[in-house]
């Protein structure tokens, strides 16, 4: 009887060789469970990329212009003690998770082949890991190739029977790297006869069973760490082997455990899914680093978590799952501010026996506050507590920190001893790092950045290890490249393939004479208009300018002119990819990074005056009363007439004797924008304000000599009226045209329990009543709050009052219903950003959208993906916070390094009070700063806490009663903080 | 009573009782000469033969029948049902009732919860619409022999939340050649028997979660090891096909054998838990022979067209009919089965060394071999 099997034949049993497959089991979120068989097709014709090769040129794939991808691999690669005929190394996947910071460095490990098997590997166990490695593969200095060993037929390695999947992996490499030495010996023998520098292929690995494995196959392997040692400044490079791994190690000999387990990753998603455990961001709060909160959508309020134990070993950003904790074990949020380093100071970070997981002081501050939860205020409500069980995500990032130089044992430079030592994170949200280091002495006074590696249960605080030094403490360099990785902004020069993108004429580039020039067709040509631009003092990247003249019938049209940055930056090349990761620009006091090349920013998108520009147009017909009558959007190209500074246009405006056109158009804005703004403010919009200050520098060096707050001029508000008309025409415009992909930025109504501190304080302080059904309420409420004595109580409110509201995000459309696309502080139904591409990725996608709504161009393929929209969205509003907040702290710093050795009184006012201390803002400098009993007199005054009406009676010495609201006059100096290394500003009661 | 199968047979009347005697001869000379009356027909088998299916085999007989069938499992969540003592459990919890019943329970957690909708079985058979009376008939029959022992229902019981649904496609490659229920029942033993389903990581009531290693899976059927040393490991059901002509009775009848069937039995066997040897029932039933649907010769003398006269009655025709059964012409068989007759076959099928021993044996060594 003739017989045929169905089953296809493979490499497995002997059949086709060229066919291998592999099984596995899919768990889908969903719930299904599937098996899943990959079939691999083998093949020869993957090159070993190794410029000593000339077979493997031949057989190697070409591309569609027929060329061969450049080789990769050095034909001289570097030698070292054990390998004096140079090397290619090929790590396995420890080698990678333990020491990415060293495949890194760039005077070291050069021609390395990443092996597929060990990239997918990388890809399972860290997904940050895997990018980094990625970006690693890119780096064409470094000579980094991915070989597809698993698609290679001489590679290939089947699982055996009873194999473990580690177990095959290890063959896999090893395979690879003994294919690999073959090759390149016949691939050398094959060039010449002569020749005999043969560069052997290494295996790095840590494994010792592997180890032993490839000595016994004749395999060159070496330990990662001596590989580290052959090489030139090995102290340096092997503090940045992660503390992971001898970690492990060490833990099988301790027996003391400070932390409870984690749940299981089933029974955590069972307990998220049926509602008893809760999922979400751990945030530490700034004042007291042992009081967490998790936002859950279960709670209206934040679950708050209390102490190290209950945290357990949650850093912030993680996001955890929690366990609510019984009801008579809920507690009040903290009213008393918790340092870490004022209650650790004498942590050894060598010797943990004996130490318990919360120090006696610790829970000394701890019982103070279950004291006070059981006091009635109704501040100090007592609020559900929460215990961590698991954690979903680690958000370890990269710290940047300085060495404690309490742990620090001995700082002798020439000490190559290693010791562990305490980092003290910049972030007072993350606990201390211990970090074994070889080169404490030099370490000490540094800023330095570090990661987390682990965190075990027998361990109180983190291990991590060395990244690298950015420099002194202090200095400006080191501060600056702190705080941009601290916000995680990509400061980096652009690469080449950015560059690449830009136009060949570089700056010569103009707007085509000839209107038959493709770049002229579907724009308008608005050269004519007496356009100008109106900006901060010495801008360069002029997103905006506008227009205005008077119609026959009386009515006016008004136009603002966006730069066309659409026009340059096409969909989906390098440098449109480059701008949506680093989504917006950062502005710091001395210092400007760029979402895109300088010469789009500055020159070519911007719209300077006297020249002519493409531009991206809004024009409107408004009555007199600013009412609108039609709205228009059109490319166009314009000539702007002259760049105003904020200043130079109210003066001109302000003098009488100009009565040319120009001026006419912006007297007619000015007044237009007062009645736009009035209507506004009518339908409910909030005048919010933040502290805003502006650091004056000198010039040449750039050396802060003064700080004052911000002036806000007419024109001001004139410029950011049409801005907000222009961003809400062109979302109803593209919402018309895409209701599910418009691109647009909501704000959502805050709930009602973030006024309900504000309203109480306001209330029993002042007497006066928030109200907050809307914004259009809480604005007058707003405006009610005023103290005729004190002026400035008024803005006061309003910056405490800012403090409770959400922040603002872009959105996608299609992910929200219509009522919630509302912006709460501009009142408006509809929003979007539009008129600063320049500097903003989301304005660029309105722009492409908005082109697409009026038939300029076809929508590019990625905004017509849901997913890909929303992707971009979570990145440019994370970006656009970390920005604000880079900002933020630059100025932080320079103000800090302003009044250096200054001693100044000023006035200022109290906007929080704790049982042992209380937060004074300073206006004059936008300052806010922690004073703290213990700083008025020594030792610590006894004082009396009013948590209902918000005073604080210090007895002793300094006598006096502080309130909420009061001012008070304080002495500012500054200092150094101990803590975060910072040098900020120090204040006292005078 | 079971509806015969459908495939003709194209025989006379005459060379029906010439099958028929021959085949009630003592030693029965069978249509294939070379066998005898328990020899199955030979078959080639091969399991695995669907990369992406749980478990699955296929079977091609010497006539050219031949089945594939795959199993596919899939996590359902169960619904929940308060049973009696699941609510009085709830009502005592303070009480340590409930301590004790865990204890009890981590022995044999699953015994008895399992549920008869966690198996699906479809039968496609070529030309027969989905809802035609055999594959109707064939799907039911290989359920319930399934279902009948009751230990693979309860091995789908993954918590109280959750469990696998079993799906078992069993698909006819080719006509129907012979009653294809034998040939379906062992395609679908061997893909239980080589089945297996990913191992299972979380613990209790937890929403499940599974080892993504395809080989740390966990055999449908475990293999006999350290818990099943006592008795046997279980295996399957199969169903095996034995007709009684005369005297004999022979296994595995071919189409035209089954033609002039006096009675044809489909016993299900599973192997015996207590014993290494022999097997078990595990369900049983008569299969109509399709000679019952015979349309009954008319004799000379009731046909008009040769000159009889037709009877006056059906009842008439009934004893009239009855008069010729001695003529020596080959009349269909009427009536049930002697109850000693089953329990003769039932003997040889189950009895140590007997059919079923022999066919799970068999099926057995094709996974091991």
């Amino acid at each position: 009887m003739e017989y045929f099997s169905l089953k296809r034949s493979s490499v497995a049993d002997g059949g086709a060789p060229n066919l291998s497959s592999k099984v596995y089991v899919r768990s889908t979120k969903s719930g299904k469970v599937q098996k899943i068989v990959r079939e691999l097709y083998l093949r020869q014709d993957i090159p070993c990329s190794s410029n000593l090769c000339r077979a493997c040129l031949q057989i190697a794939p070409t591309d569609y212009s027929k060329k061969v991808a450049p080789f990769v691999l050095s034909d001289t690669p570097a030698g070292s003690k054990n390998f004096p005929n140079g090397q290619y190394l090929v790590p396995d996947t420890n080698a990678f998770l333990t020491g990415m910071d060293l495949f890194e460095v760039e005077t070291a490990f050069h021609d390395v082949i990443v092996l597929q098997t060990v990239l997918e590997e990388v890809k399972n166990r860290s997904l940050p890991l895997y990018h980094r490695l990625i970006a690693l593969t890119k780096n064409e200095g470094k000579r980094f190739y991915v070989f597809f060993n698993e698609f290679r037929q001489e590679t290939h390695v089947a699982r055996e029977a009873g194999e473990t999947i580690n177990d095959r992996n290890d063959r896999a490499v090893r395979k690879a790297v003994q294919w690999y030495n073959q090759h390149i010996k016949q691939a050398i023998s094959a060039r010449s006869r002569k020749q005999t520098r043969v560069p052997s292929v290494v295996m790095i690995t840590d494994d010792r069973d592997n180890l032993r494995k490839a000595k016994a196959e004749q395999i060159p392997a070496i330990t990662l760490v001596d590989f580290v040692t052959g090489l030139e400044n090995a102290n340096e490079l092997l503090d940045m082997i992660s503390a992971a791994q001898d970690q492990r190690e060490v833990r099988s000999r301790k027996t003391e455990v400070f932390y409870p387990e984690y749940y299981s990753i089933s029974k955590m998603m069972t307990g998220v899914k049926a509602g008893t455990m809760h999922q979400g961001i751990f945030n530490v709060s700034p004042y007291n680093y042992l009081e967490g909160s998790v936002h859950v959508p279960a709670f209206d309020k934040s679950l708050l978590i209390l102490g190290r134990e209950n945290g357990n070993r949650a850093v912030s950003g993680d996001v955890v799952v929690v366990e609510v904790l019984p009801q008579d074990q809920w507690k009040a949020p903290s009213t008393k501010i918790i340092e870490e380093e004022t209650l650790n100071k004498n942590d050894n970070p060598d010797v943990e026996d004996g130490e318990n997981i919360v120090s006696e002081r610790e829970r000394k501050a701890l019982q103070e506050e279950v004291k006070r939860a059981h006091g009635q205020s109704s501040e100090g409500r007592p609020q559900p507590t929460a215990r961590v069980v698991g954690i979903a995500k680690r958000n370890w990032r990269q710290y940047v920190g300085h060495i404690d130089r309490d742990s620090v044992r001995s700082t002798s430079k020439s000490s190559r001893q290693q010791q562990m030592v305490f980092l003290v994170p910049m972030d007072k949200r993350i606990p201390k790092i211990r970090i074994r280091t070889r080169q404490a002495g030099e370490l000490v006074g540094q800023r330095i950045l570090a990661t987390i590696d682990s965190w075990e249960r027998d361990s109180r605080y983190p291990v991590g290890h060395f990244v690298r030094s950015l420099g002194e403490l202090e200095s400006k360099g080191a501060e600056t490249e702190a705080l941009l990785l601290e916000w995680d902004v990509q400061y980096k020069p652009f690469p080449k393939t950015v560059l690449d993108c830009l136009p060949t004429e570089g700056h010569d580039w103009k707007v085509p004479a000839s209107l038959n020039d493709p770049g002229w067709s579907g724009r308008k040509d608005l050269r004519d208009l007496l356009v100008c631009s109106i900006d901060p003092p010495g801008c360069v990247d002029i997103d905006d300018a506008l227009h205005a003249r008077k119609l026959p019938n009386g009515n006016f049209e008004v136009g603002v002119h966006i730069a066309d940055v659409s026009h340059f930056v096409k969909p989906n090349n390098a440098m449109d990819k480059e701008a949506s990761q680093r989504g917006t620009t950062v502005y710091l006091v001395d210092k400007r990074i760029d979402m895109l090349p300088m010469l789009l920013g500055t020159d070519l998108c911007s719209l300077k005056p006297y020249v002519e520009r493409y531009a991206f147009s809004v024009l409107w017909e408004i009555t007199p009363d600013a009412d609108i009558v039609s709205s228009q959007f059109t490319k166009s190209v314009i000539r702007s007439r002259e760049a105003f500074s904020y200043e130079q246009a109210q003066i001109r405006i302000d003098d009488n004797s100009q009565q040319d056109d120009l001026t006419a158009g912006m007297r007619t804005l000015l007044m237009l924008s007062k009645k736009l703004k009035q209507k506004r403010y009518d339908a409910g919009a909030l005048n919010l304000a933040s502290p805003e200050v502006k650091v004056q520098t000198e010039s040449e060096t750039s050396d802060p000599v003064d700080v004052q707050t911000k002036k806000l001029l007419d024109t001001n508000s004139l410029v950011e009226e049409f801005m907000l008309l222009a961003n809400i025409s062109v979302a109803a415009k593209n919402y018309e045209a895409f209701p599910q992909m418009a691109l647009l930025r909501r704000h959502g109504a805050p709930p009602k329990t973030n006024f309900e501190e504000l309203g109480n304080q306001l209330k029993v302080k002042k007497g006066l009543e928030l109200r907050t059904d809307s914004s259009k309420a809480l604005a007058d409420s707003l405006d009610t709050c005023v103290d005729p004595k004190e002026p400035f109580f008024n803005t006061l409110v309003r910056i405490m009052a800012t403090r409770c509201m959400m922040s603002a995000e872009y959105f996608c459309a299609g992910t929200q219903a219509y009522p919630e696309f509302r912006h709460y502080g501009l009142a408006s139904e509809i929003y979007t950003h539009f008129t600063s591409p320049i500097r903003r990725y989301a304005d660029l996608e309105a722009h492409r959208q908005l082109a697409a709504a009026i038939d300029y161009e076809p929508l590019d393929a990625s905004l017509q993906s849901k997913g890909k929209l929303e992707g971009v969205c979570k990145n440019i509003n994370v970006r656009h916070r970390n920005a604000q907040m880079a900002g933020r702290a630059s100025i932080e710093y320079y103000v800090g390094q302003a009044l250096k050795g200054k001693d100044i009184q000023e006035e200022g006012f109290i906007m929080k009070i704790f049982s042992n201390g209380f937060v004074v803002f300073v206006p004059r400098f936008g300052v806010e700063s922690l004073i703290r009993l213990r700083d008025l007199a020594t030792p610590e005054p006894e004082a009396d806490f009013d948590a209902e009406n918000y005073m604080l009676k210090i007895k002793g010495d300094v006598g006096r009663t502080v309130e909420l609201f009061e001012k008070v006059m304080v002495r500012i100096t500054d200092e150094v903080e101990k803590t975060t290394g910072k040098r900020k500003v120090r204040l006292t009661l005078v | 009573m079971a509806p015969a199968q459908a495939a003709h047979v194209n025989l006379s009347p005459a060379e029906l009782s010439f099958l028929r005697s021959s085949l009630s001869q003592t030693p029965p000379i069978r249509l294939d000469n070379t066998k005898g009356p328990r020899d199955f027909r030979s078959m080639r088998a091969e399991y695995d033969v669907l990369p992406g299916a749980n478990g699955s085999a296929r079977i091609a007989l010497e006539d050219g029948t031949e089945a594939l069938v795959g199993v596919k499992a899939e996590v359902e969540k169960s619904r929940w049902r308060p049973a009696a003592g699941q609510q009085e459990s709830m009502l005592t919890v303070a009480t340590g009732d409930v301590m004790m019943r865990d204890d009890n329970e981590e022995e044999d957690e699953s015994k008895g919860k399992g549920q008869n909708a966690w198996i699906e079985m479809s039968v496609e058979i070529p030309g027969f619409r989905d809802d035609d009376p055999l594959p109707v008939f064939l799907a039911a029959m290989l359920t319930e022999s399934l279902l009948a022992s009751g230990a693979l229902k309860d091995r789908l019981y993954i918590n109280r939340r959750f469990h696998w649904k079993l799906y078992v496609d069993v698909l006819l490659l080719s006509p129907p050649l012979s009653y294809p229920l034998a040939l379906l029942s062992m395609t679908a033993h061997l893909a239980l028997l080589t089945s297996r389903l990913p191992a299972l990581k979380s613990e209790k009531d937890e929403d499940p979660l599974f080892d993504d290693d395809w080989d740390a899976s966990v055999p449908l059927y475990p293999k006999t090891g350290k818990s099943t040393s006592i008795a046997q490991a279980d295996k399957p059901p199969v169903i095996i096909l034995a007709m009684a002509v005369g005297p004999n009775i022979i296994f595995d009848p071919c189409k035209e054998e089954l033609a002039v069937a006096d009675a044809v039995l489909a016993i299900a066997c599973a192997n015996a838990t207590s014993s290494t040897t022999g097997a078990r029932i595990v369900s049983i039933r008569t299969i109509d022979p399709p000679s019952h649907l015979t349309p009954p010769g008319i004799p000379n003398s009731m046909n008009s067209a040769t000159g009889g006269t037709v009877p006056a009655s059906s009842a008439e025709a009934l004893t009239q009919r009855e008069l010729l059964a001695d003529t020596g012409v080959w009349t269909p068989p009427r009536g049930g089965m002697k109850r000693d007759l089953i329990s003769q076959i039932v003997k040889m099928a189950v009895e140590t060394g007997g059919v079923a021993e022999e066919v799970i044996g068999a099926l057995q060594a094709i996974e091991v071999g």
